[in-house]
């Protein structure tokens, strides 16, 4: 496995990746292109991997000892494997109408989209199972159940790019859809991917991805924001319309720039401050940002943790 | 308002391109949508509301600006025509005569208008200028003049501050003289009088102008709104109710109203500072209407004061009338006995006296002395001093009962009291003669009597009642019937069984009060000069009825020498008008104090009240209520309630209708006082451009922040 990459490959511009023909490709140049040779192991498609040799001790399962060990050493060491059972991935795509701001480059359900897909052929890859739940517009249910077939991923790309095509409207909270998912994975354990910019008015989002995170699921969070939502770049006499409702502020952009920023920095750090108490894995993720960059750090991130949460 | 440059008003129309620059900016405002909207609208609601209102400030400041800019190059101008008197600057002679009487008190719009007079005469003094010499005259009756003009207008200008109205009638026409004597001895050659007056027209007098043709400019000042209506108390009476008991007293308020409006008066007695009554009265424009009220004076006391009041107008000094309220004076009655006897019950007069002293007490309001015919060549009036005499003067009502024909000298007597006031009541009997009545008697009697006649005569004893005559046709409204009922069963049981009857006349004074069932007379009433006499045709005692033993014989008699006693019924001279000089006796006072309703007064003592029997006081400033303290001889000091005594504002001073304009004299310089309007040009464009710099000034500030 090489952890070298291209610079080129590594900084995919997202509105020039948005260009290309259709999602599969799309995220399978993200993910095969990027972060080939990220894996820790090929696919083996086994149920038990290697873990680490420990000293015979009576009790011990024969059938465990290493016995190219013992000839080497001439102790007996018996092999232990750590138990690996399928994964459950729920990918969460948050496509409320505040989902569609683009400020200069693509809109953040694009990024979303694009982004959980490069996940979603990646999650296939290992043969692991991903699902996918929009929310956003009341009246239209997304649910896509999770499946390990190869011939799953077209579907789940198929609804995603159909999402995305249609536009952010709505605006409901991923609130919902987190519940759902609650319920769907009582009993099994899940990774819960949520690309959203979190914008609901009010706590119930970060309330549930918490309570998820309680209930030993794994969670992160893909917080997605536009670069413009981030800098505030508006001059000269502005009128600001409301995306998830008919509010609408005419205003001088630089008379309350100072005030915005403070107030859109107080929220980020109350959202980081919040789901990282929770143990959730935030991501704060700019439109702008190499989407291979994105899931990169979403992987790092992932397989540090995972060594924490087998020891814990 | 109008434009020396009016084509400069095309510039108006730059108005519009302010507005057109906000409507195009407002169109040109960029349209984001926003996800984060919330945290804009959270943070920044009140700055957007700021910021639409400064953007419509700016709009504003903007338009008014342009419009100010083409305004000020129109050069706009204005022209002052105040109606006031025109005043030149410079060296003159000039008199301010200021409407100082009670009037002045009158309040506009919660202001006295004397206030806006002196405000306006400051004003005149202002621009007459340092050189003026002036003077300040008031207008209100008998006020004190100056005697010289003056150029120390720093005095004038306290003099008019400590202007107060007074408490008398405007007295315009004599102010005006004085003005115009003042300005007589003046050596300038332009000499004004400037008039700021109510121009009442009681207080002109048109036949006695204050100057002739060479006079100097009269220029009036016209401070009065177009109406004035005034409500006011224009006099009040106070006489004992003849229908009341012996403490009651009858107040008759006369209210005027001086107004174009109908109006509902609420009147209010009080006596001795308590009110005792209410009532309304509805007075018409121009009508005077009078409103009585009845009350009984307080307990032990014989006089107090009252007023009336009258519920608040504009002029509150004439809403309040003061009257001194008297008890009736003690009804002295002297009873001339024609058949006195030793039984005292068959006396002619026992049962007259009983009814006038009830009870022999003191209080029953009536004296009664009764002497005998013979006595009667004794009596004189004005017989003060002499022994053994009696005073007519000490009597009010003579009763002659059954008394035979009087000489003619005594005749003459008892008629000059009469005619003088007095009462007399005659009633005939059984001493009467009537051929002897005609000859001398006539002047006291009401008619002439002729014989009397016996009803019963030559009937049995069981039909002598029903032969009796009684008494019917009273005149229910007359003072003396006033405490009977229409039926009146107390007087019209009485049996009468012999009447005298009256002779013929033609005399308009006479008045038959009551008649008898026949249709005789019984009570003739006929006015002599100030005196009264009564007839009654049948006698006092039960000589000829049983009239004495039925109830209704006490109240008619109390009646008839109340109403024979009529002079005293009005009260002695103790209601003054504001100015007036009092006579108050001095006695055998030493010290006499008098203290007005404002504290002031005066005090006399040696040499002022010593040998003298009677002292003026002359300082009735003020309305009200006036004591007076008595020292006597032996150093006793208290307070002489009998010598109190009330000022009033004169009422013509209530009546504020505008003179007319011939009521004012003629103006030296033929303007005929008739207010000048001041018109004088005013140009606009320098407050304009002003206001331009202004406008500039604050749209920086707003484009600032």
């Amino acid at each position: 496995m090489s952890e070298a990459r291209p610079a080129s490959r590594l900084h995919l511009d997202p509105a020039q990746l948005a260009r290309l023909a259709s999602l599969p490709i799309k995220a399978r140049v993200i993910v095969e292109g990027a972060l080939s040779g990220l894996h820790r192991a090929a696919v083996h498609g086994a149920s038990v991997e290697f873990a680490e040799h420990k000293e015979y001790s009576p009790g011990d399962e024969l059938r465990h000892v290493d016995w190219k060990a013992y000839a080497k050493l001439d102790r007996y060491y018996v092999k232990q494997f750590e138990q690996e059972s399928q994964l459950t991935v729920y990918l969460v795509l948050d496509a409320s109408a505040s989902m569609a701001f683009a400020g200069g480059g693509i809109a953040k359900i694009e990024y979303a989209g694009m982004a959980l897909a490069a996940l979603a052929y990646l999650v296939i890859q290992q043969q692991d199972k991903v699902g996918l739940i929009a929310c956003g517009d009341k009246t239209l249910e997304t649910l896509v159940p999770p499946r390990a077939r190869t011939t799953h991923l077209h579907d789940l790309m198929s609804v995603l790019e159909s999402i995305i095509a249609r536009g952010a409207t709505g605006d409901e909270s991923p609130a919902t859809a987190l519940a759902r998912i609650a319920e769907l994975t009582r009993r099994r354990r899940a990774l819960i991917v949520l690309a959203s910019d979190l914008f609901d008015a009010d706590d119930q989002t970060l309330q549930l991805l918490a309570q998820l995170r309680a209930q030993r699921h794994d969670v992160s969070v893909l917080h997605i924001l536009d670069p413009h939502e981030r800098s505030f770049p508006y001059d000269g006499l502005t009128q600001f319309e409301a995306l998830e409702s008919a509010g609408k502020l005419l205003v001088n952009p630089a008379a309350i720039r100072q005030d915005y920023l403070a107030r859109m920095e107080a929220f980020l750090l109350r959202t980081r401050t919040t789901l990282t108490a929770a143990g959730v894995d935030y991501h704060l993720v700019q439109t702008d940002q190499p989407l291979e960059q994105t899931l990169l750090e979403l992987l790092v991130a992932r397989s540090r943790l995972k060594p924490a949460r087998r020891a814990g | 308002m109008g434009f020396l440059a009016p084509l400069m008003l095309v510039g108006v129309a730059a108005l519009a391109v302010p507005i057109a620059i906000h409507l195009i900016g407002r169109r040109r405002a960029r349209v984001v949508k926003f996800a984060a909207l919330d945290f804009l609208l959270a943070t920044k609601r009140r700055t957007a509301r700021r910021f639409r209102l400064r953007e419509r400030l700016l709009l504003l400041v903007r338009a008014i600006a342009c419009a100010a800019v083409a305004l000020a190059l129109a050069k706009p101008y204005t022209s002052c025509a105040r109606k006031g008197p025109a005043v030149t600057r410079g060296p003159q002679a000039a008199v301010l005569v200021i409407d100082d009487s009670f009037a002045a008190g009158y309040l506009i719009d919660g202001k006295r208008w004397l206030r806006s007079a002196t405000d306006e005469a400051r004003r005149i003094l202002t621009q007459l200028g340092p050189e003026a010499e002036v003077a300040i005259v008031r207008a209100a009756e008998a006020a004190d003049h100056p005697s010289e003009l003056t150029r120390d207008h720093l005095r004038l200008r306290d003099q008019l501050l400590a202007l107060e109205p007074s408490a008398r009638p405007a007295d315009t026409t004599r102010a005006l003289a004085r003005a115009a004597q003042l300005l007589a001895a003046s050596s300038h050659v332009r000499k004004t009088v400037f008039l700021i007056s109510l121009l009442a027209k009681t207080g002109m007098r048109p036949d006695d102008p204050p100057w002739g043709k060479d006079g100097p400019t009269l220029v009036t000042s016209e401070l009065r709104p177009a109406k004035l209506p005034n409500l006011a108390i224009t006099g009040l009476r106070a006489e004992p109710d003849p229908g009341a008991a012996s403490r009651g007293v009858a107040f008759d308020a006369e209210v005027g109203n001086f107004g174009d409006v109908a109006g509902k008066v609420e009147l209010s007695l009080a006596i001795a500072d308590r009110v005792v009554a209410r009532g309304t009265l509805d007075v018409g424009p121009g009508e005077r209407k009078t409103k009585r009220f009845l009350a009984a004076l307080p307990a032990g006391a014989r006089a107090t004061d009252a007023f009336v009041a009258l519920s608040g107008d504009a002029l509150a000094i004439d809403d309040r009338r003061w009257v001194r309220a008297s008890l009736r004076d003690r009804v002295r009655v002297l009873i001339v006995d024609g058949d006195p006897r030793t039984i005292r019950h068959d006396d002619e007069v026992f049962y007259l006296e009983a009814a006038l002293r009830p009870g022999d007490r003191e209080d029953s309001g009536t004296s009664v002395r009764v002497i005998t015919s013979e006595e009667l060549s004794g009596v004189e009036p004005r017989a003060r001093g002499t022994a053994g005499a009696i005073d007519l003067d000490d009597f009010d009502v003579v009763v002659l009962a059954n008394v035979t024909a009087l000489p003619t000298e005594r005749v003459n007597v008892l008629a000059d009291w009469m005619r003088a006031g007095g009462g007399i009541l005659v009633s005939p009997g059984d001493h009467v003669d009537p051929a002897a009545y005609d000859r001398t008697m006539l002047p006291l009697l009401p008619q002439s009597l002729r014989d009397p006649i016996d009803t019963t005569w030559g009937a049995p004893p069981e039909e002598r009642d029903s032969r009796a005559l009684h008494l019917v046709k009273w005149e229910a409204d007359h003072p003396i019937f006033a405490p009977f009922s229409k039926a009146a069963p107390e007087l019209a049981d009485a049996r009468f069984f012999e009447i005298s009857l009256l002779g013929p006349t033609t005399s308009a004074d006479r008045k038959v009060l009551a008649r008898f069932t026949n249709g005789a007379a019984a009570l003739v009433e006929a006015s002599i000069g100030a005196g009264r006499t009564l007839l009654f045709t049948s006698t006092l005692d039960r000589d000829w009825n049983d009239l004495p033993i039925h109830p209704g014989f006490l109240p008619l008699m109390q009646q008839a020498v109340r109403h024979l006693a009529r002079k005293h019924a009005a009260f002695g001279d103790t209601d003054h008008i504001v100015g007036s000089s009092v006579v108050l006796p001095t006695g055998d006072l030493k010290k006499l104090e008098v203290r007005g309703p404002d504290g002031t007064g005066a005090v006399f003592e040696g040499d002022r009240i010593a040998g003298r029997s009677s002292v003026r006081f002359g300082k009735t400033s003020r309305p009200g209520v006036y004591r007076v303290i008595g020292t006597d001889q032996t150093g006793s000091t208290h307070e002489r309630d009998e010598l109190a005594f009330v000022v009033n504002v004169d009422a013509r001073g209530s009546d504020l209708t505008p003179a007319p304009a011939a009521a004012l004299p003629v103006s030296g310089t033929g303007s005929g006082g008739t207010p000048v309007d001041d018109a004088r040009r005013i140009e606009l464009w320098h407050a304009l451009a002003a206001a331009v710099l202004l406008l500039l000034l604050a749209e920086g500030l707003l484009v600032q922040r």
